[in-house]
């Protein structure tokens, strides 16, 4: 894997609601724990505001958007509950801070991603063009 | 379901095992739709962000935090991709991704409302107001 990316790295938060569980000096502890951890990435300029989502919504598929399905997005623990963009060149450094994330003693995970450039889309079809080209001379 | 949401919603693109079965004519295609229908959201002020993922996924799990290859690169569950939208309301983002160009090759656009706060300040908000009750 390429390691170096100027593009940044998003973090995608993937749990269920595991802090249903949780009781009220819990949440709050933990709540400090998550507010002191994004400040002190904040000041280093190492994330930028990140997003929750909401356990609603609905998936869109098929040709013209045809089936229109619920979630589910709130028992799934693949479920996308939020994410959060890094402005760091390493995806090293980038799965540190992502392990630094507190929520994650409550078990959960975090998906780590490259942000891309380009649309890949672009990219595969820059180099099938050039397969093409270097075929036909 | 809420259908007002003034913090606005994201189409999360997921599928990226698509792209293999067309030619290269149909991705320049596909492509160009795409850049296209962002920019004309943009235009519209309904798109504010967006990016394309990278294919390459590590995932950091659990107390431990082991870290793992993300095992679903060519998945069909896979997010290749997201959209963040201002729009108002929730049936003006699905239309917008119901206008998705990959849909027809087999992609799936997850329509989400952005939280206007971390889900775990409203569950203690939530819990607050029901012993206070």
């Amino acid at each position: 894997m390429n390691t170096q990316n100027h593009d940044g790295f998003m973090l995608l938060y993937r749990t269920d609601e595991w802090y249903n569980k949780l009781s009220q000096e819990e949440l709050q502890e933990l709540i400090n724990q998550n507010k002191a951890w994004f400040e002190r990435l904040t000041a280093h300029g190492k994330a930028k505001p990140g997003r929750a989502l909401e356990r609603t919504g609905v998936t869109v598929s098929g040709k013209n958007g045809r089936f229109v399905t619920d979630g589910p997005f709130a028992e799934s623990k693949e479920a996308v509950g939020g994410y959060l963009v890094l402005d760091v060149e390493t995806i090293e450094e980038a799965i540190a801070i992502a392990q630094s994330s507190p929520g994650l003693a409550y078990g959960g995970s975090i998906e780590v991603r490259p942000v891309a450039e380009e649309c890949p889309l672009d990219v595969r079809a820059r180099e099938l063009a050039r397969e093409e080209h270097c075929v036909t001379i | 379901m809420n259908t007002q949401n003034q913090n606005g919603y994201m189409l999360l693109f997921r599928g990226n095992d698509w792209l293999k079965s067309l030619s290269s004519e149909e991705k320049q295609k596909v492509t160009d739709q795409w850049m296209a229908w962002f920019r004309r959201l943009t235009d519209e002020g309904k798109a504010i962000a967006g990016n394309p993922l990278e294919r390459e996924s590590k995932i950091v799990s659990g107390k431990n935090r082991v870290v793992s290859d993300g095992p679903f690169a060519e998945s069909k569950e896979a997010i290749g991709g997201y959209f963040l939208l201002d729009v108002a309301s929730f049936d003006d983002a699905v239309v917008i991704a119901q206008e998705c160009p990959g849909l027809q090759y087999g992609v799936q656009v997850e329509v989400r409302p952005v939280a206007a706060e971390c889900p775990v300040a409203s569950e203690l908000k939530h819990q607050t107001q029901f012993a206070n009750a």
